[in-house]
Formats: C-alpha cells, structure tokens, sequence
C-alpha cells in the first residue's frame, strides 16, 4: 500500500472533509482508484469537489489541501470521526513507468544498498531532491549515514525484483575532506575572485 | 544588492584547483567543501562536489543550469521530509 493523503478535518455541515495530498500533483489523489485504510479493509470513494487554493479563507488556501465527498458520510459528525485517517492506493494500482530509468521513489525506499563487491551498505531510506538531482539516502551502513546521487555513474544497477541496488562509490567517498582544502586554513585564497572566458571588466 | 559585474563572479580559489585536479585525474570522485558560498563555475560542470550542510556533505553533480547560483543553495541546512506518494525520480 502507497500513502497518498490523510483526511486533516471536516468541512461544511454536508459531510464534506479536507484532504492533504502527498501525491506529485495533488487533485492526482483520485487518479489511481478508490483509496484505503492501511490495512485495505475500509474502502474510500471520494470526490472531489474544491482546491484549497479556491477557497477563500487564508487557511484552505494550500494548494495540497483538497475538499472532497466520500460516500456514505453524509453530515459533519461522521466526516469529523475520519479526522487523521491516512488514505492508501494498493501499490498494483500506480501506473507502470514508460521510461526504464524512472522509478517510482515508494520502490526506491527500502532498497538493500550493496557495493561492486557485494558488501553491504544499508538500505534506502528515502530519496531527496534539493534542485541537484536526486539523492538516494542510506542509513544502516558501517561507514554512517550517507547520500549518494541518483546517477547512473554512482548506481550502476537497480534490482527491484532483488531488492537491492548496488553502487559504485569513490575510493575516498567516506574519508573526512583534508583541512588543507579549506578556505583560510592553510593560507590558500580565500576570497579569490576569478575571472571567467567572456567576462567584460569595465572600470 | 547584486554583486557588481565587473568584479566577476567569486569562487574559493582553492575549489578551482581541485576541480582542475579533479578532472585531468578522470576519476569519479567527490570534492568535499565547506565552501557554499562559492558561485558554479562553467568549468564545474560534469563534477560532483560535496557540499556542506552543517551537518553532513552532500552530493551536488553539477549541470548547466546551476551554473551562476551558489554551492550553498543545493544543500539545504533544514531538511522537509515528505511523502513518496506517487513521485518518480530519474536516474541521471
């Protein structure tokens, strides 16, 4: 089971609630079927029927806050008795990926991270993206947290099936950077301006 | 205030060598910084360097179009963790 969204509250008198949606575009919460409880027992069908961002109160105006219907909650008390209920979609349920080098990060986390050699390096335990490229995160090795980009460079493979990827790192990946290489340390320039190809210098 | 443009762009000199090092070495290699207050450069790209973000050195491959911005905006010191949910990510 994926996590989509969560009921965060009722709204109105008519058995309307609020949903945050966790997915890439939010209104995309409804797109991939009926949504769950985590266990897959109670089913949601909801619908929506505003944005946050067309309400006008300053509070609803998230564009990740969504108002929506669900079936068979017809008034306040029983919207306002699903507060908190975090809705899922059965894995199954997410398109596949057309392109062989996307990968859906629900996949990603949790992934046994191994090196060249087959020694173990600890799982994934999320894949972060900063305006670099994205970053897989890894917890649980000898050598300490650590990230690594996602670039093929760096992992090589990527065995969904097997649950593992295996990366290939620098030899001086977890050595501690020399002070040498700092600014102001061992009397290298520091606040050294450089000129660049093209650059024009009017005074 | 923007930085005058006659001055050029500012980069620890010391990053500007072992960038240089860096590449004629050919190997894949991660070069630690503490310096985020450094502009890319258009001689970085293709390099991955480590950026510090007070806490650990993160992983920032630079391409292109992060030429111009600082070493520092690509690693956040305050971290928002979300949900996978539906989200993709691209190998590179």
């Amino acid at each position: 089971m994926v996590l989509v969204g969560a009921i965060t509250g009722a709204h109105g008198v008519r058995g309307e609630v609020k949903v945050k949606s966790f997915t890439a575009e939010p209104a995309a919460i409804t797109a991939y079927g009926p949504l769950f409880d985590e266990s897959g027992t109670r089913r949601f069908d909801l619908t929506l029927t505003a944005k946050g961002g067309d309400l006008p109160t300053k509070a609803a105006s998230s564009k990740a806050l969504l108002i929506g219907r669900i079936d068979g909650i017809v008034d306040r008390t029983k919207a306002e008795a699903l507060k908190g209920q975090r809705l899922f979609v059965p894995r199954a349920q997410l398109p596949a990926n057309e392109d062989p080098e996307e990968f859906y990060l629900t996949d990603l986390i949790g992934l046994a991270v191994r090196d060249k050699h087959g020694a173990d390096f600890g799982r994934v335990i999320d894949v972060a993206n900063y305006g670099a490229g994205d970053l897989l995160m890894v917890e649980g090795s000898a050598e300490g947290d650590f990230d690594v980009p996602f670039a093929k460079a760096f992992v090589p493979e990527i065995d969904l099936a097997g649950g593992f990827l295996t990366v290939d790192l620098p030899d001086d990946f977890f050595a501690a950077p020399s002070f040498a290489a700092a600014p102001g340390r061992d009397g290298e320039d520091v606040g050294d301006e450089v000129e660049t190809e093209g650059e024009v210098h009017d005074r | 205030m923007a930085r005058s443009v006659w001055k050029g762009p500012f980069v620890d000199g010391y990053l500007l060598k072992k960038s240089e090092a860096t590449r004629a070495s050919g190997r894949n290699e991660v070069i630690k910084t503490w310096s985020r207050r450094s502009t890319i450069l258009p001689q970085f790209v293709g390099l991955t360097f480590g950026v510090y973000n007070g806490q650990k050195f993160l992983p920032v491959l630079v391409t292109e179009n992060m030429i111009g911005h600082k070493f520092g905006e690509f690693s956040p010191t305050r971290n928002f963790p979300g949900h996978a949910a539906d989200k993709k990510a691209k190998r590179g």
